[in-house]
């Protein structure tokens, strides 16, 4: 009888899996996993290996050393890194308050007419309808009481612009309701005389005249080429509940595109160049003309071609090989929004400005598999063995799912690359290696939701939300009610949760519940779906997914909620049988590759002896 | 600086000599006033049904016989800022003398029982301040501002913007709390007595006062 260990190395966990094999028998008896120790491919895996094992012989009678063999795969020498870069920029050149949109504006209705500082306006007497500017000096009851006496004398007041949350306290002070901006921070930058127009809408409404382009040219009499102008302006202000404009002589706002440089997509056969604030989907476009690719670099001196070296610089650093060795096998752009602050914004404003998330992945030498094996054999006095391509040890593994038959296509979303590999009815084995997963989600929504901690964001990226609305009970994001016996932890209260098992981890954002789950919905459609068909098009026959039959998704990245489902609705449109793999019909989508290895063992012995 | 507990025992017990021979108070009458704000016991306070009310709870002392809080601010700005804090989120304050206790957990638990929307906050008369939700136990917290010396009119104001967001099921981000070290030494022994006098107006098994309040602006 020989007892045999299948060991595989994962960028995030190491798996294995214990075989007997007696005879022409074959016995799977336990399974275990394991943080990986180190990087991928460096010799402080073996803490890691040692620890998988072990963890699997404890559901057997056996010790490590009663094993025959242990088995290591030849792991991808793939590695992926990921940046962002802003390819907008919002700049204001005062002429309205964009971006800016308190909680809590006080008043409502619509006003136009000149700013004034409040402290000229205490002592105004003419006839022009006046918008006063509040800085933080003045208390809300005494601004009232001005604007009350002023209105008496007969003063027109138009509205008010507040540099203090104070809009709802001097609005219920006042006699008539006028609409009042405030939480404007840097009040002093507003010009003084001025025309200007202030709106705010009603609760629950957003305002209509502000964000209209014509809306504008009414209030302030512009000609059709100023109205041209303003069409910015009216666009960043839609959606707002409440929103100030003022005309000055040369104000302006401009949506400019930052030039990020250009992108060079070296093919083996034809070269492509474009410029990253074409976006995405130029990015992919010029990627898909030109593959196989060769080599990615960036213009020297701008922000994508820092952005490159410093992948490589990272690549090769890890690798311990030259940096000029380096070529980027594949790219994945992404277009995403951030919120960046709006330069020469008055109020602390922010706007959401375009950006381009790049995924890099790199192809290096082998890694020294070797001498892993080597080390690992004389600490635990087993003979080790390198069995196999990894692709390949996959494909075996995966065709232990019940169901499942040649030809086979298996997709591995890791942490850093996405993989995919076909056996077809022949038993030839095709397979691709893609940049973009998981890592790439969560820089995504870290982005998105402006959030401090890649913890935090890698957290949403793998549990569902839920709203604390009592502390007895909670509202899950499918909308349903979940109860509790005993009161909840006070730091959750009132909070956007995600919802770890029965842990609960506070977002502490102003996001509603909605936006992160769309947010979190989005990324994971940019990345994972996006990327699984582009590697089942690199691997399938003709490049026609079509003519696939059964593909199933193995890893880490398949136990997520709800990967695996959009994946399958995702391919049921090209009439695939899609899921999750399920190893051995007991182990789910893990341990595909350790499997493997010990399948594979099986295989040669048993084609040795025949 | 050596801070030794025999010192401020000796300074404590000196100063409290003090002020129990010096001439007693007449008994506090049911107006208390300051030069800005107005507070009227207007009886027992019951239990509000306005989802939309936020309950502060104030200590024995609260602008009756203390007028300050330990860093000199005036009664009337830190109630004024509070509440302006919840009228400015739509909400609406109501306020109630906590008088059988000066634990300001408790304070604070009292009064989120008695808010429509049961959220509650308590204010001791030094100055420290606690964001509550009924269901809560009394040493429990939503947001807990412990050292007193450095809580400024500006975050009272934010303290009641924030109770008013729990009151409106809103997920405020949490009122930043200062910690400074150096607070404890300077200031533990005036807040030994600051509550060591605020105590001293408990009333055993006291009611929840309905509180009517008037500011000069």
């Amino acid at each position: 009888m020989l007892l045999v260990a299948g060991v595989d190395i994962g960028n995030s966990t190491t798996e294995a899996a214990i075989a007997k094999i007696d005879g022409p028998k074959l016995e799977f008896i336990a399974s275990g996993i394991d943080k990986t120790t180190g990087i991928k491919g460096t010799k402080k895996n073996i803490r890691g290996i040692i620890n998988a094992l072990e963890k699997a012989l404890d559901n057997s009678p056996y010790q490590l050393k009663d094993l025959s063999i242990v088995l290591l795969n030849e792991a991808t020498p793939v590695i992926g890194d990921i940046a962002m870069e802003t390819i907008t920029e919002t700049i204001i050149t005062e002429s309205t308050i964009i971006g800016h949109n308190p909680s809590t504006p006080g008043g409502v209705g619509f006003g136009t007419g000149k700013t004034i500082a409040f402290k000229d306006f205490i002592n105004y007497l003419g006839n022009e309808s006046l918008i006063p500017l509040v800085n933080d000096s003045y208390d809300f009851a005494d601004v009232a009481a001005v604007v009350n006496r002023k209105v008496d004398q007969g003063i027109k007041v138009a509205g008010l612009i507040v540099q203090n949350n104070d809009g709802v306290l001097i609005n219920n002070r006042l006699k008539n309701t006028i609409p009042i901006v405030d939480e404007v921070k840097f009040i002093d930058k507003v010009p003084v005389g001025m025309p200007a127009a202030v709106e705010v809408a009603e609760s629950g409404k957003t305002i209509e005249t502000l964000s209209n382009p014509f809306g504008i040219a009414t209030v302030f009499n512009l000609d059709p080429e100023e109205t041209k102008m303003v069409v910015p302006i009216s666009r960043a202000l839609i959606g707002n509940r409440s929103a100030v404009v003022i005309k000055t002589p040369e104000g302006d706002v401009q949506a400019r595109r930052i030039p990020a440089g250009k992108l060079q997509i070296f093919g083996q056969r034809h070269k492509a160049e474009v410029d990253i604030e074409d976006g995405a989907d130029e990015i992919m476009q010029s990627t898909e003309k030109v593959r196989p690719i060769i080599d990615v670099r960036g213009e020297p001196g701008t922000n994508v071609g820092g952005m490159l070296e410093r992948v490589r610089a990272v690549m090769s650093n890890l690798t311990d090989q030259p940096i000029e060795t380096m070529a980027i096998q594949d790219i994945l752009g992404v277009d995403t929004f951030v919120p960046k602050a709006v330069t020469g914004g008055v109020a602390g404003e922010s706007a959401l400005e375009s950006a381009v998330g790049l995924a890099a992945m790199v192809k290096t030498n082998q890694l020294p598999i070797k001498q892993i094996a080597e080390e690992l054999e004389k600490i635990i006095n087993v003979k080790v063995e390198i069995e196999g391509v990894e692709a390949n040890m996959a494909i075996l593994g995966a065709l232990t799912t019940p169901g499942s038959a040649k030809p086979l296509a298996i997709v591995d979303i890791g942490g850093g690359s996405t993989d995919a590999a076909l056996i077809t009815a022949r038993d030839e084995i095709y397979y691709t290696h893609l940049a973009g997963a998981g890592d790439m989600v969560t820089m995504l929504i870290k982005a998105e939701l402006g959030l401090d901690s890649l913890i935090l964001a890698e957290d949403i990226k793998c549990h569902p939300l839920a709203k604390v609305e009592s502390l007895f009970h909670i509202r899950m994001e499918d909308g349903s009610v979940k109860f509790f016996k005993e009161p909840l932890e006070p730091r959750v209260f009132s909070r956007v949760v995600v919802l770890n098992g029965d842990k609960m981890e506070p977002i502490e954002t102003e996001h509603s519940m909605e936006r992160i789950r769309t947010v979190r919905r989005e990324a994971k459609r940019k990345v994972f779906v996006t990327n699984t068909i582009r590697a089942l098009k690199r691997i399938a026959p003709h490049d026609n997914i079509r003519l696939l039959d059964f593909v199933t998704i193995v890893g880490g990245s398949a136990l997520d909620f709800e990967v695996p489902e959009m994946i399958t609705e995702a391919l049921a449109g090209y009439k695939i049988v899609a899921g999750r793999a399920n190893i051995r019909g007991i182990m789910g989508p893990r341990n595909a590759v350790a499997t493997g290895l010990v399948i594979s063992y099986y295989n040669n012995l048993k084609n040795r002896s025949n | 600086m050596d801070i030794n507990p025999k010192l401020i025992e000796e300074i404590v017990s000196q100063v409290l000599l003090k002020i129990n021979n010096s001439p007693k108070e007449e008994k506090a009458d049911a107006v208390s006033h300051s030069q800005d704000m107005i507070l009227t016991e207007v009886g027992p306070a019951k239990k509000g049904t306005n989802p939309k009310e936020v309950v502060i709870g104030i200590g024995a002392a609260f602008s009756k016989k203390m007028h300050y809080t330990i860093k000199r601010i005036p009664h009337s700005v830190v109630l004024r800022e509070v509440i302006a804090g919840i009228e400015e989120e739509g909400c609406v304050a109501r306020v109630v003398r906590i008088t059988r206790t000066t634990d300001v957990g408790f304070i604070t638990n009292y009064a989120a029982k008695l808010a429509g929307s049961g959220i509650g906050i308590g204010i001791q008369s030094k100055g420290t301040t606690v964001i509550s939700h009924k269901d809560l136990d009394p040493l429990t917290n939503l947001e807990l501002f412990p050292l007193a010396p450095l809580i400024t009119p500006d975050r009272y104001r934010a303290i009641g913007r924030n109770a008013a967001k729990y009151a409106k099921g809103e997920s405020p981000i949490p009122v930043e709390v200062l910690l400074d070290q150096t607070v404890l030494p300077i200031y533990q022994p005036v807040a030994v007595l600051l509550h060591n006098r605020e105590t001293s107006d408990v009333v055993i098994g006291g009611p929840h006062l309905e509180i009517e309040y008037k500011f000069a602006k």
